[in-house]
């Protein structure tokens, strides 16, 4: 456009409109009978009045004149009650400083245009817009209504709100096209810029115990407030449920006489305080031998708001939770034939069960006994070739096989380290627990 | 014994039959029969004008006018109230270095029977223990302040177990309030601090003991509703409705004070909904029940700011300055106006300074200008 951008007439004024702060003060305010008298003066009843002092000193510390009225700074120096002492009459206080802003919360401001000239200036198109490394986003925009005019002296307001979800440099660009005092048209453009980092880290560990899995999340406060966590919940995947686990109350609660006023918060210290949660999450099919695992193992994910002064809330979701890697239930393998006599020297065989629990065609499969973790040879050993390889095994499925072996020396002895590797997958399952035989001389 | 017809005005038969060398035991119409010319320095303490006072203390030291042991401590103490309150803290913190230990005979009645013929017991002012205790924090010492003021704390709990166990019921009660006023009073610096949790452990301790307290409760709210809490607030708030429909308990609070204070914290419960429509109704009300109602105007400018109407929002704060300022003179309500000028003007530097010389003009001495921010 054809507009120059010399001396404004108009400036823009921006103040960050996060909520509002009690006030909380230093006082330096007495129960006058503290400052006059000796602490102990009431000790002797006999011969000072003890109603008398106060009644005294209620005609001086209260207001003489009308309720309300009054004609002194007296209420800087004097309590009304004990709890004045604690400095916060109730005052709130507007933010005195841009201070941090942190992904998950909402930037709101305070927009104000000015003309601080003399003259008149009208059509006034204003446009503000927040721009990120990756978008620009038209907050407002009155080009289609532009403000007719504002006089000498006068302010346009208005107050945007924008929920903040990248991290990184944003700025917030204010922009006016208007006709000045001279019917030229001038061009404004400020901007303001402000960093957004991230709030919170959440750190996760998943144990399954038999058929429960635990999920366990450590939430650590990177910002410079004390958060009050409103909502930590976890959102379960599809087939998982969860319940939230609490730790019981400490014995001084349940008999505090205030239990039922008032309940201690859930406060996350700042610059680096950190909180823990426990759930303990179930699948809901009842079926958990024919689990229908889907290649990724998705439990949920989080779900967090946190609130700041007077409620400012903050909201994030966390990326999906894993459970733990694909276990043996996939494949299920067990020895199910041992002979009843084993000599020492002789080969034998044990039969084996390969049971496929997906519902698709799996393998093949290379079955193979692990070498010793010791430097002396196993006592039970493959007699034959190292490594075996079993065929696909469709859904559902199973199949038998034999493994050929022999022992070596006598007494009790273990068959350990029966390892099997699906060839197609490129994984390895954990080896078969340890089975002991008793192995007989000749 | 007899008790008195009208404020204080008569003696009963029994305190004009003792002893009339004892100062303290004389019938007293005025502070001065407590300590010399104490009405001037109460006065002078009520106006703001902490710079008299030490010219006062000045001169009574110069001129030998205390008579008294106790006098001499009450100027002291007085003396290290304004230099606090004027923020020379080192000087203040001189004189109270001038002071033996509190404990010491020195400051016992029974080691000056010549003064006070029949009685015993320490003769500080309990103020005094607590200016000693708060000084360091102002020389940048905050641990010292919380270990004195926890010291303190013990203090005054041995006295209360004392006089319960005498069943002194009228020592205890002036104890308790002690208590209370210690537990505020530590409760701030945490609070200043961001320390919310020790903050509320304390409160709870008080609330334990004083449980149907409004301005307590309500002060508990404020608590939870600026670390976030609001459900939390929300109870307290409904807990202190409650008991005004109730009836009033104790003392504490007048109809109007009461009725002000519930309205106020439904304002807080819509402005925290940002529902500053409703809030600026409540505080409305408010205003109109007692117009000298401080926080109820202060808060209202602020609704009207999150309306978008600057204008207003000044406007409601001059007027408050200029209608009652010994009431609405505060650095509170000063530091908002000012950030609202900054907003509202491109050269606010004009009007900041028209106000900061009407406050030259009308502050008492301890106002704290620096919060014109110029």
């Amino acid at each position: 456009m054809n507009a120059s951008m010399g001396l404004h007439s108009l400036t823009f004024r921006v103040m960050r409109l996060c909520r509002p702060s009690f006030q909380v003060d230093d006082p330096l305010r007495f129960d006058s009978l503290d400052l006059l008298t000796g602490e102990d003066i009431f000790d002797d009843p006999a011969t000072v009045s003890q109603a008398q002092l106060p009644r005294l000193f209620h005609r001086c510390n209260t207001n003489t004149t009308k309720p309300g009225e009054v004609d002194t700074y007296r209420n800087r120096y004097v309590l009304q009650n004990p709890t004045d002492a604690m400095g916060l009459p109730g005052f709130l206080v507007l933010p005195q400083a841009f201070g941090a802003i942190y992904l998950g919360e909402t930037f709101c401001s305070y927009i104000s245009i000015n003309n601080s000239s003399n003259v008149e200036v009208k059509d006034v198109i204003i446009k503000v817009e927040i721009q990120t490394e990756r978008q620009r986003i038209m907050l407002l925009d009155t080009s289609k209504s532009p403000v007719a005019s504002i006089h000498s002296g006068g302010r346009y307001d208005f107050i945007m709100e924008h929920d903040v979800k990248e991290l990184g440099t944003h700025t917030l660009v204010c922009t006016a096209l208007y006709t000045d005092g001279d019917g030229d048209c001038k061009y404004l453009p400020q901007s303001f810029k402000f960093i957004v980092a991230s709030p919170l880290s959440v750190r996760t560990k998943v144990r399954t115990v038999k058929d429960i899995t635990f999920l366990e999340a450590c939430i650590e406060n990177h910002t410079k407030s004390n958060l009050y966590m409103e909502q930590v919940d976890f959102v379960p995947a599809q087939n998982w449920s969860t319940t939230t686990l609490k730790a019981d109350e400490h014995y001084s609660e349940i008999n505090c006489q205030t239990r039922e006023i008032f309940k201690p918060p859930i406060l996350i210290r700042s610059g680096g305080g950190i909180h823990n949660y426990l759930y303990q999450l179930r699948l809901s099919s009842h079926e958990s031998t024919q689990m229908k695992v889907e290649g990724s193992n998705v439990l949920g994910k989080f779900q967090i708001t946190w609130h700041t002064n007077l409620g400012e809330p903050g909201r994030l979701q966390t990326q999906p939770i894993f459970g733990s890697p694909i276990s043996h239930k996939e494949i299920k393998l067990k020895i199910v034939e041992v002979p009843s006599i084993t000599i020492s020297g002789r080969p034998f065989l044990i039969r084996l069960n390969l049971t496929n629990q997906t519902d698709r065609k799996m393998g093949p499969f290379e079955v193979w006994m692990s070498k010793g973790n010791f430097h002396e040879q196993k006592a039970i050993t493959v007699n034959g070739l190292h490594k075996m390889v079993l065929p696909h095994v469709e859904a559902f499925e199973s199949t038998d096989f034999n493994l050929n072996l022999v022992a070596s020396r006598l007494g009790v002895q273990k068959i350990t380290g029966i390892t099997m590797f699906d060839i197609k997958e490129k994984k390895i399952y954990d080896p078969l627990p340890d089975l002991e035989i008793f192995v007989d001389a000749d | 014994m007899d008790v008195e017809q009208n404020d204080g005005q008569t003696l009963t038969s029994d305190l004009q039959a003792l002893s009339v060398s004892d100062p303290l035991s004389n019938q007293f119409s005025s502070l001065n029969d407590l300590c010399y010319e104490a009405s001037s320095l109460q006065e002078l303490a009520s106006r703001g004008s902490w710079r008299s006072i030490l010219d006062k203390v000045v001169r009574a030291r110069k001129l030998s006018l205390l008579q008294k042991p106790h006098e001499h401590l009450i100027y002291l103490c007085y003396n290290v109230l304004a230099l606090t309150k004027l923020r020379k803290y080192g000087e203040a913190s001189e004189e109270l270095d001038s002071l033996e230990d509190f404990d010491s005979a020195r400051y016992k009645y029974e080691t000056h029977p010549e003064h006070y013929p029949n009685r015993s017991g320490s003769m500080v002012p309990f103020a005094l223990r607590w200016i000693h205790a708060e000084i360091p924090q102002r020389l940048g010492k905050r641990q010292e302040t919380l270990d004195r003021l926890y010291s303190l704390l013990d203090f005054v709990r041995t006295k209360l177990k004392e006089k319960e166990s005498k069943n002194m019921n009228f020592c205890v009660d002036r104890w308790k309030k002690r208590e209370a006023f210690l537990i505020s009073s530590i409760s701030s610096h945490h609070l200043s601090h961001k320390e919310f949790s020790v903050c509320l452990a304390l409160l709870r301790q008080l609330l334990n003991s004083d449980p149907s307290n409004p301005i307590l409760l309500s002060k508990l709210g404020y608590i939870q509703m600026q670390l976030g809490d609001l459900e939390g607030s929300k109870a307290l708030f409904n807990r202190v409705e409650t008991l005004m429909t109730e009836g009033n308990p104790g003392a504490l609070l007048d109809e109007v004070q009461f009725k002000n204070l519930v309205n106020r914290n439904k304002a807080l419960i819509y402005l925290v909904g940002k529902d500053y429509v409703s809030a600026v109704r409540e505080y409305e009300e408010c205003i109109e029940r007692d117009p000298t109602d401080v926080v109820a105007i202060n808060n209202k400018a602020l609704c009207l700011m999150y309306l978008r109407d600057l204008s207003d929002s000044i406007k409601v704060l001059e007027n408050a300055l200029e209608r009652i300022p010994t009431v609405a003179l505060n650095e509170t309500i000063v530091v908002n106006l000012c950030s609202m000028y900054e907003l509202a003007y491109v050269n606010h530097s004009d009007i900041k300074r028209t106000l900061s010389n009407w406050i030259a003009r009308v502050a008492p001495d301890d106002f704290d200008s620096s919060c014109t921010r110029i």
